[in-house]
C-alpha cells in the first residue's frame, strides 16, 4: 500500500523555513549552472549559425582566419571567374572579396575595444545571404560610408543610423544598420573594401568568400582553388571555418559541467542534513505508520519523494531566476562581450536552450536523488517497536 | 563544563551534519577561490610582464596600422629615454595552423637595453646579435613544440608571403620575461621580403625610461610628437597595453563572479537551514541554560561560535584544496604536461585569494548563525520551558 503524496507535501510545508532554505539552495545551484550553460549555447548558436551550406572561405594556405590571411589581387580576379563559382540573376559572379581589419575603437563607456571591420563589395550581401539592411541604406564606394552590425548599434561613440565613427585614419559615416539574424557578422562593421584598403594602405584582400554553383560539388571546386599553381591558396567549407573557431567552446563546456558537479555535490550534503533531520523528528510517525500496515517499501518511497519534491521546487525556482538572469543579461548589458577568433570583441547573447534547462533538471534530480537516498533508507529501516518506543 | 567545552561537544552532537555542512562549505570555497583565481591570475601576470619603466608606443588607431620606421630614431632622441626597440609583427605559424603564437621581428642591439629584467642569458644574446638567422624563445613556447637550443625550426608566414627558417639560440627565462615569444632579427624577414616590395615600418616601439619619473613625461612628448603627422600614435605603459587585450574579458568575468556569489548565496542558505535545525532542537538545553542563570550574550557567543568553527574549518579546508590543486596543476605544467593543460598550468592561486576564500566562509557562517542563534538566545524561560513540558 502506497502513502499518499499527500504526505511528505504536507510535511515539507510543516517545517516550511527548512523547506525554503533547501529548496533555496538547490535553485542557486540550478541557476548557476543554467546561467553558463547560457553562455555556451549562445556561443555555439552564434558559431554553428555563421556559415552558410554551400558557402566556400578561400584564404591564404596555413591561414586559420581572415584576420591573418593575405590574397592577392590576381588571385581574387581568378577566382571569381572561376568555373562552379555561382551566379546572380544578373550574370555577377557570387565571390565577395573581403579585407578584414581590426583597429581600436571607443565604447560609449570609455573603454578602448578592438573591432572587426570587412570591407566589401555590395555582392557580400548576396552571398552572406542571411546579412540584410534593417535600416538606412547600402554605402556608397569611396566616400567613407559604411553600415553596422545590429550587435555594433549603440555600442560605439556615433555607431547608429546617421551617426559618424572613428576609427583607422579617419571618420567614418554610418548609413546603414544590418542583421544576420544572430551570426557573428552582427558584430562587424562593413565598409567599401576599396576604402578599407586606402585606410590600410593595403592593395590585397584577406580572402574571399564564393557561393557554390548548385550544379558543382565543392570537392572539384577546392581541386580547382588549391591547385592552381600560381596561387597558394586553401579553400574550405564556411561551415567548417566557424566550427573551427568554435573549438574553445569545447573548453568552455567542461568547465562549466566541472563547476555544477561541484555545485551539486555541496547542495546534495544540505539536502542530506534536512533529510535526516526530517526523519529524526518524525520517528514516531515513522513508527505509526509502520503499525498501520504501511511496508517498508512505502516509507522508503515517500521520504525519497519528499526530498525528490523539495528538490522540484528548487528546480523551478532556479529556472526562473536563470530565464530571469538571461533575460537582464542580454536587455540591460546587451549581451556578454567576448574575444574570440582573432582579436576583436564579439558580442554573445546568452541563449536558454531546453538542453541547459534539461541539465538544470537532472542536478536538481540528483540532489533530490542522493540527499534523499541514504535517509530515506534509514527511515524504512526503523523497527516499528523502536520507533513507537521513542514515541 | 567551560564555554569551549560545551561548543565542542555540541558540535559533535551530530557528526554526520556537522561533517555534511562542513564539506558542504569547503566545496563552495574551493569553487569561490577557483573563480577568484581567474581574474586575479591574469592580473598578476600583466603586472609581471608589465614593468613601470617600459612605455609601448603604437599607431593611435590600432596595431594593425603600422609606423613609419623613422619613428624609432626620433623617439630615440627625447630626453629621459634610457633605450628603444621595435616590434614588427610576423604572425608565423609552426606546422600546423592551430599552432599560433606570438612571433616578432626586431632590433637584437637593444634587446637588452629594454629587456634588462628579462634576465636572458648573456652568451645566448651575443649568438643572437651574431648570427642572422637567430631567435629567442620564451620557456613555456619550447615546452609546447618541443624545441631545444640549436634547433632550426620553420615558421610558416600567414601576413607576408615568405617562410623563415630560424636557430634558435636561447631561452627566455620563464618567470622572468614573456614567456610565449618569440624573437628574430627584423633585418632577416627585410632581406627575406626584398623581392616581394620591401618591408615598410614597424608595428611597435617599445621604450624604456632612465627613471619611473620620467615616464609620463615621454609619453606626453611622444603623443605630441607624431600629432598631426602622418601615424599619429598613442604610448601608454606597458602595463595599460596589455590591460586592454583583457579588456574584453571584464564582461566574462563578470558573469562568473556572478555565479560565485550564486555558490556562497547557496551556501548560507544550507549552513543557515543547519544551523537553525540544530538549535531548535535544543531549545529545552537553552532553556534549562537560561534557568540556571546564563544570559542571553554567552548564550548567543556560544551558538555562534558553533557555526563559526565549522565554517572556519570548512572554508580552510575548501581553499587548501584548491590551492593544493592550483599548485599541482602549475606543477604539471611545468614538467610537460603543459599542451594538455593549456592555461590552467599558467595560474596559481594567491595567498589573497586564500584569504579571501577563508573570510567568506567565516563570514557565511557568522550570517548564518546568525538569525537562529539570536533567536535562541532571546527565547524567554517561561515559553522554553513550557514547550520543554
Amino acid at each position: 500500500m502506497a502513502i499518499p503524496l499527500a504526505y511528505p507535501v504536507r510535511s515539507l510545508l510543516v517545517r516550511k523555513w527548512t523547506s525554503v532554505f533547501t529548496a533555496g539552495g538547490v535553485a542557486l545551484v540550478v541557476t548557476a549552472t543554467v546561467l553558463l550553460l547560457t553562455l555556451v549555447g549562445g556561443l555555439q548558436r552564434m558559431l554553428a549559425s555563421s556559415g552558410e551550406p554551400n558557402n566556400v572561405v578561400v584564404l591564404r594556405k596555413g591561414s586559420t582566419n581572415d584576420g591573418v590571411s593575405q590574397v592577392t589581387r590576381d588571385a581574387a580576379l581568378a577566382l571569381r571567374t572561376m568555373p562552379g563559382v555561382a551566379r546572380r540573376a544578373d550574370g555577377e559572379p557570387l565571390a565577395s572579396f573581403e579585407l578584414v581589419n581590426q583597429p581600436f575603437m571607443i565604447t560609449r563607456g570609455g573603454g578602448r575595444e578592438i573591432v572587426l571591420i570587412r570591407g566589401v563589395e555590395p555582392v557580400a550581401f548576396d552571398v552572406h545571404r542571411a546579412a540584410h539592411l534593417v535600416q538606412g541604406r547600402m554605402f556608397r564606394p569611396h566616400v567613407g560610408e559604411v553600415v553596422v552590425g545590429v550587435g555594433v548599434r549603440g555600442r560605439y561613440v556615433g555607431a547608429s543610423l546617421g551617426g559618424e565613427i572613428e576609427f583607422g585614419r579617419r571618420t567614418w559615416k554610418v548609413v546603414g544598420v544590418f542583421d544576420s539574424g544572430g551570426k557573428a557578422f552582427d558584430s562587424e562593421i562593413w565598409a567599401d573594401v576599396a576604402d578599407v584598403q586606402d585606410d590600410t594602405r593595403r592593395s590585397n584582400y584577406s580572402g574571399v568568400r564564393l557561393t557554390l554553383d548548385p550544379g558543382t560539388d565543392f570537392g572539384t571546386l577546392k581541386q580547382r582553388i588549391e591547385g592552381d599553381g600560381r596561387f597558394t591558396l586553401e579553400a574550405k567549407p564556411e561551415t567548417d571555418y566557424y566550427r573551427e573557431q568554435a573549438d574553445t567552446t569545447q573548453t568552455l563546456y567542461v568547465l562549466v559541467v566541472t563547476l555544477a558537479v561541484i555545485m551539486a555535490i555541496g547542495a546534495v550534503f544540505g539536502a542530506l542534513n534536512t533529510m535526516y533531520a526530517a526523519v529524526a523528528s518524525r520517528t514516531a510517525e515513522i513508527g505509526t505508520l509502520r503499525a498501520l500496515g504501511f511496508g517498508r517499501g512505502a516509507i522508503l518511497r515517500s521520504f525519497l519523494g519528499e526530498s525528490l519534491v523539495l528538490a522540484g521546487a528548487g528546480f523551478l525556482a532556479g529556472s526562473a531566476l536563470a530565464a530571469l538572469g538571461v533575460l537582464a543579461v542580454n536587455t540591460l548589458l546587451s549581451g556578454v562581450q567576448f574575444s574570440m577568433m582573432t582579436f576583436s570583441v564579439a558580442t554573445v547573447l546568452l541563449h536558454l536552450t531546453p538542453g541547459s534547462l534539461l541539465a538544470g533538471f537532472v542536478i536538481a534530480g540528483l540532489i533530490g536523488l542522493v540527499g534523499g537516498l541514504a535517509p530515506a533508507w534509514r527511515a524504512a529501516r526503523l523497527r516499528v517497536v523502536d520507533a513507537l518506543h521513542r514515541a | 563544563m567551560s564555554y569551549t567545552r560545551l561548543v565542542w561537544r555540541n558540535l559533535f552532537r551530530h557528526p554526520l551534519r556537522t561533517l555534511f555542512t562542513t564539506l558542504s562549505i569547503a566545496l563552495s570555497i574551493f569553487l569561490v577561490c577557483a573563480v577568484l583565481t581567474l581574474p586575479a591570475a591574469m592580473e598578476r601576470i600583466i603586472a609581471r610582464v608589465g614593468s613601470s619603466v617600459r612605455i609601448s608606443v603604437h599607431h593611435e588607431a590600432g596595431l594593425t596600422y603600422w609606423l613609419p620606421f623613422s619613428y624609432v630614431h626620433k623617439v630615440r632622441a627625447i630626453p629621459g629615454v634610457a633605450a628603444v626597440n621595435h616590434f614588427s609583427w610576423f604572425g608565423g605559424i609552426y606546422d600546423e595552423p592551430k599552432n599560433q603564437f606570438p612571433n616578432f621581428g626586431l632590433d637584437p642591439d637593444h634587446v637588452l637595453a629594454v629587456w634588462p629584467d628579462y634576465k636572458i642569458d648573456p652568451r645566448e644574446l651575443a649568438r643572437f646579435k651574431r648570427i642572422r638567422n637567430a631567435c629567442l624563445v620564451g620557456g613555456a613556447t619550447m615546452r609546447k613544440f618541443g624545441w631545444q637550443v640549436g634547433q632550426e625550426i620553420t615558421l610558416r608566414g600567414t601576413i607576408f608571403p615568405v617562410n623563415l627558417t630560424l636557430l634558435i639560440v636561447g631561452t627566455i627565462p620563464e618567470g622572468a620575461g614573456n614567456p610565449l615569444v618569440l624573437w628574430f632579427n627584423r633585418e632577416y624577414l627585410e632581406e627575406a621580403m626584398e623581392s616581394q616590395g620591401g618591408l615598410r615600418g614597424v608595428g611597435m616601439i617599445w621604450v624604456r625610461a632612465d627613471a619611473p619619473e620620467h615616464v609620463e613625461g615621454i609619453m606626453h612628448e611622444v603623443n605630441e610628437l607624431f600629432r598631426n603627422s602622418e601615424a599619429q600614435v598613442t604610448a601608454e605603459t606597458e602595463k595599460s597595453f596589455f590591460m586592454g587585450f583583457f579588456g574584453s574579458f571584464r564582461t566574462f568575468m563578470r558573469l562568473i563572479m556572478a555565479v560565485g556569489v550564486l555558490v556562497v548565496g547557496a551556501v548560507v542558505l544550507i549552513a543557515a537551514n543547519t544551523s537553525a535545525m540544530g538549535i531548535r532542537e535544543r531549545i529545552p538545553e537553552i532553556a534549562i541554560l537560561k534557568s540556571l542563570g546564563f544570559g542571553r550574550r554567552p548564550i548567543l557567543l556560544a551558538l555562534l561560535a558553533e557555526s563559526g568553527t565549522v565554517a572556519l574549518v570548512g572554508g580552510l579546508v575548501g581553499a587548501g584544496t584548491a590551492w593544493g590543486l592550483f599548485s599541482a596543476l602549475s606543477r604539471a605544467g611545468k614538467t610537460g604536461y603543459s599542451q594538455l593543460l593549456g592555461p590552467l598550468g599558467q595560474f596559481q592561486m594567491s595567498s589573497t585569494v586564500f584569504a579571501e576564500g577563508v573570510s567568506v566562509a567565516l563570514v557565511v557562517g557568522l550570517i548564518a548563525g546568525f538569525v537562529p542563534a539570536w533567536n535562541g538566545a532571546r527565547l524567554g524561560v517561561v515559553e522554553a520551558l513550557r514547550r520543554l513540558f
